[in-house]
């Protein structure tokens, strides 16, 4: 961090000191209309956690895309609050709401006030690079300090290493390049594409008690990951038509596993790829289709699953697909059971609620919040959905009653004072109950984590 | 300084008197404790290796039977030695083991005695239930290989529950019995070694302690002792009833359950699949009879015993539960099966680089899998092809190529045939019920 504080001290310096304008600063100040800081809280039971990140303006009604990991996915729209947007090396902060996330590509979408609108010059205004940039080729990118430097803008660049698909492409520079979420432009100004969530990248850690440990470290301020122009540009017009990103298409097919090679070569898979399914959901498309456990997909609308590197981007790139559709479009599937080919016709559905969407409420005296039984938690509490009852413990307050009695949160909660929970409603009421009883000594909770079940006791007062 | 001297002698005189007391049965003790050192099998890291360890062991019968514990002496041993109290070393048998009680019984070769023309002491047992906290105690072992080492405490709790999933080598431990908690030295290497009285009397074998604390040294009553080496001897195993309710002691619920005292044991968990949870019993309901008999579990130590009442039910028994669930009373019923250890046997695949775990129905339950098919990986040697192919410590092998592999006998005989024609095979595997192929080649 001190290095790079000093970099940029020493850029200003050097910028007072020769003044010089070359054709890259001209481009660099005009670009810098494009990019914004963006600051918020995500409001939870106790606090606000105020969140920083960067991001680049896609239209002239003032929208800001944000990078997918901004947000946690468990964290509701409901509870992200006061979205302020500044320029580069102003304070004047200008309102924007949240639009939503966009399942395909994970953005996020926000909307600022209209004062600042005319001042901000969308993306789209510079030319694209066409096809991709060059190995080599020298790329540059905007970085924003932080708010105590009023967000001051400086100068990065890097050469193409490597030009990949994650499924999609992207480059990898030979060092940051910009902010994560800020454009990336060429010698001429022509837009290369946005910068990612930066990698990790391991070092080894030597110091009196660790002799050379493996450490991973991310940057989280600059990225050297840019997703090139043409896997951003077409769809920037993804803007979600409601706050939790709906319609999202859904499978029902779960534990995507990738082929690795040499597991292909031995199916006679030459230059393709596969996915096996590991678990169908019951009542799921996938299930109502007729896809089984162990089936291995090998194409998508006749469409071979390509090779990605690594193996684990396939599933990635499938799963992408899916979203691509709308809930109601047919797909065709071909797998491989038992050694024979199948086609396989599945009707896309609605993706059941996500973490995001689900009803919660937190009982202040409990130190408890509970969230209604999901889809997904019956994927990871390995319970059919026939079977599903009871409420998950979305947040447990530390050292609150339900903490010091040992819930912890995703803790599965089946039964309230010996009555099985049917429903979220019922639990609801229940909690309510003994929230308000002031005279109620104790709590009895019966609660399954990992398939064990427990009785826990919780002392009220 | 007068008085000074008046407390010396009075110490003198104690310690005089102690010696005496001692002198009798005590030295005929020293003669029948053993060193044991152990050669055994382990399959870890995807090789079959031998390893070596060192405990302790009293002779209990003139005709060379030992006492032990089993985390000393077990089916896995190759080769165990005896070292006699007159430093002859003597090979010795495991006769028959105990995990959950941490008891084992070796015996000693009789011949290479007879021949050698050695001879040994045996000792005797003491009455474990008339022991009371305050009682002087010595301990007597190979406490990091220092052999004979004998080091004194008193009886700190005579009744002390101490339960361990992986206690054993891994295996569970303490489900069935209460402990004898000293503080009498005991380190490493005491294990299986006598915990005894003045008189010399065997009480407890000295099993494990706290690492780091000081003085907490627990050993398994003798009287618990002296029963399962007779069914060892007997047997070479113990068969015990398994129902599927995990205990929990009443301790301060009463009252929310409504139940009168001294009566019920709260059911915390059932397992999945099991005896119990076929008869329809449920995480949260109160057991109050046992085939009749009223159960007190409000304290923890009083869990063990209603367990091993559970467990020494013969096999395939049906047992009637009273069972309070709310405000109902029900008479449930179920029948025993029997109790299995979640470790599965192993093996290791030499030229695969690949040590494997048969899948038992505990570990299935636990992990909430479909059932006990399947072997899991123990380890992979790298290098090696089960590790080139991606396959890691916990996958779950439950084919290979068409063929289900159910049992470990079906991957032995697959594994046999590519020994005799290496053909590059592939192996179906799943890691958190995600399923992956994986291909092993020559």
């Amino acid at each position: 961090m001190n290095f790079r504080r000093c970099l940029s001290l020493l850029l200003v310096a050097v910028a007072g000191v020769t003044a010089v304008a070359t054709p890259l600063t001209d481009l660099f100040n005009e670009r810098l209309k494009s990019v914004v800081a963006v600051e918020f809280f995500v409001q939870d039971e106790l606090e606000r956690h105020p969140v920083g990140v960067q991001g680049t303006v896609i239209d002239t009604a003032g929208t800001i895309i944000l990078p997918p990991a901004s947000i946690l996915p468990a964290v509701s729209p409901g509870q992200l609050k006061d979205f302020k947007v500044y320029q580069p090396g102003s304070t004047d902060a200008a309102n924007a709401v949240y639009l939503g996330q966009d399942p395909l590509t994970g953005w996020h979408f926000i909307r600022v006030e209209e004062r600042l609108r005319s001042q901000l010059v969308p993306i789209t205004n510079y030319p694209a690079i066409k096809g991709d940039p060059a190995l080599s080729e020298e790329l540059w990118g905007i970085g924003l300090r932080n708010r105590d430097e009023s967000f001051m803008p400086y100068f990065l660049s890097g050469r193409v290493a490597l030009i990949t698909r994650l499924p999609q492409k992207t480059a990898i520079l030979g060092n940051e390049v910009a902010g994560p979420g800020l454009p990336v432009f060429n010698s001429t100004g022509q837009l290369a594409g946005i910068a990612q969530t930066s990698f990790g990248q391991s070092y080894l850690l030597f110091s009196r008690n660790q002799n050379g440990n493996p450490v991973l470290l991310v940057n989280v301020e600059e990225s050297s990951v840019v997703l090139l122009a043409d896997e951003v540009l077409p769809y920037l017009g993804r803007i979600p038509r409601s706050v939790t990103g709906r319609p999202i298409a859904w499978l029902g097919a779960y534990g995507l596993q990738p082929l690795d090679p040499e597991v292909a070569k031995l199916l006679k898979l030459e230059n393709q790829s596969g996915v096996v399914l590991s678990d169908i959901m019951e009542g799921s498309p996938a299930a109502a289709a007729g896809l089984k456990e162990r089936d291995i997909v090998l194409a998508l609308d006749g469409q071979p699953l390509p090779r990605l590197k690594p193996d684990h981007v396939v599933p990635g790139f499938f799963g992408q697909e899916i979203v691509r559709h709308q809930p109601g479009d047919t797909i065709a599937l071909t797998v491989l059971r038992d050694g024979n080919r199948q086609e396989i016709k599945v009707r896309l559905g609605d993706e059941p609620k996500l973490p995001r969407e689900a009803e919660r409420h937190y009982f202040e005296r409990l130190g408890l919040t509970v969230r209604e039984f999901l889809a997904s938690d019956g994927i990871t509490q390995r319970i059919k959905p026939s079977e599903q009852t009871g409420v998950i413990a979305q947040f447990v307050k530390p050292g609150g009653p339900v903490g010091t009695a040992g819930l912890q949160p995703d803790d599965w909660v089946r039964e309230i004072d010996g009555v099985e929970i049917k429903t979220y409603e019922q639990a609801l009421n229940q909690l309510h109950d003994i929230d308000a009883g002031k005279q109620r000594p104790e709590v009895v909770l019966l609660v399954s984590r990992g398939g064990e079940t427990s009785v826990l006791r919780v002392k009220l007062n | 300084m007068r008085r000074l001297t008046i407390t010396g002698l009075a110490l003198f005189v104690l310690a005089g008197a102690a010696e005496a007391a001692m002198s009798r049965g005590f030295n005929r003790l020293l003669e029948a404790v053993v060193r044991i050192d152990v050669r055994e099998i382990t399959f870890e890291d995807g090789a079959q290796r031998f390893t070596g360890g060192i405990g302790s062991g009293v002779i209990i019968s003139a005709d060379g039977l030992i006492l032990t514990n089993a985390h000393v002496a077990s089916p896995s041993a190759v080769e165990i030695s005896v070292t006699l109290a007159s430093l002859e070393r003597v090979s010795a048998r495991l006769v028959g083991w105990d995990h959950w009680t941490d008891l084992a019984v070796l015996r000693l070769d009789l011949d290479e005695v007879r021949r050698r023309k050695l001879s040994f002491t045996s000792a005797d047992f003491g009455d474990s239930s008339e022991l009371y906290s305050g009682q002087t105690v010595y301990a007597v072992g190979t406490p990091y290989g220092l052999t004979r080492t004998l080091t004194r405490g008193i009886i700190s709790n005579n009744n002390r529950p101490f339960e361990d999933k992986r206690g054993v080598n891994g295996y569970e431990t303490g489900l069935f019995n209460t402990w004898l908690q000293t503080d009498a030295a005991i380190n490493p290497g005491n294990s299986g070694g006598p915990l005894v009285t003045e008189e010399g009397k065997v009480i407890g074998i000295n099993s494990r302690a706290y690492i780091g604390a000081e003085n907490l040294g627990f050993a398994i009553p003798s009287n618990i002792a002296r029963r399962v080496s007779t069914e060892l001897v007997l047997h070479g195993t113990i068969t015990r009833s398994y129902l599927g309710l995990v205990p929990r002691e009443l301790q301060d619920l009463e009252k929310f359950y409504a139940l009168a005292v001294n009566t019920g044991m709260l059911v915390d968990g059932v397992d999945p699949g099991s005896p119990a949870a076929r008869a329809g019993l449920r995480p949260s309901d109160v057991v109050l009879t046992l085939n009749g008999q009223k159960l007190d579990g409000r304290f923890p130590e009083q869990l063990p015993p209603i367990q091993n009442a559970i467990a020494s039910l013969p096999v395939g028994s049906t047992v009637r539960l009273g069972v309070k669930r709310g405000g109902q009373t029900l008479e449930l019923s179920a029948v025993t099966e029997k109790l299995e250890s979640w470790v599965g046997a192993e093996w290791a695949f030499e030229k695969w680089g690949l040590s494997v775990r048969k899948v038992s129905r505990a570990y299935a339950r636990e992990n909430q899998l479909t059932d006990d098919s399947g072997v899991i990986v123990l380890g992979v040697q790298p290098g090696y092809p089960a590790a080139e192919a991606g396959l890691a410590r916990g996958d779950i092998i439950t084919k290979v190529g068409s063929e289900p592999v159910r049992e470990l006998d079906r991957l032995k005989a697959i594994y046999s045939n590519y020994e005799a024609k290496p053909e590059p095979q592939l192996i179906e595997a799943q890691r958190n019920r995600r399923i992956s192929l994986y291909v092993i080649k020559p």
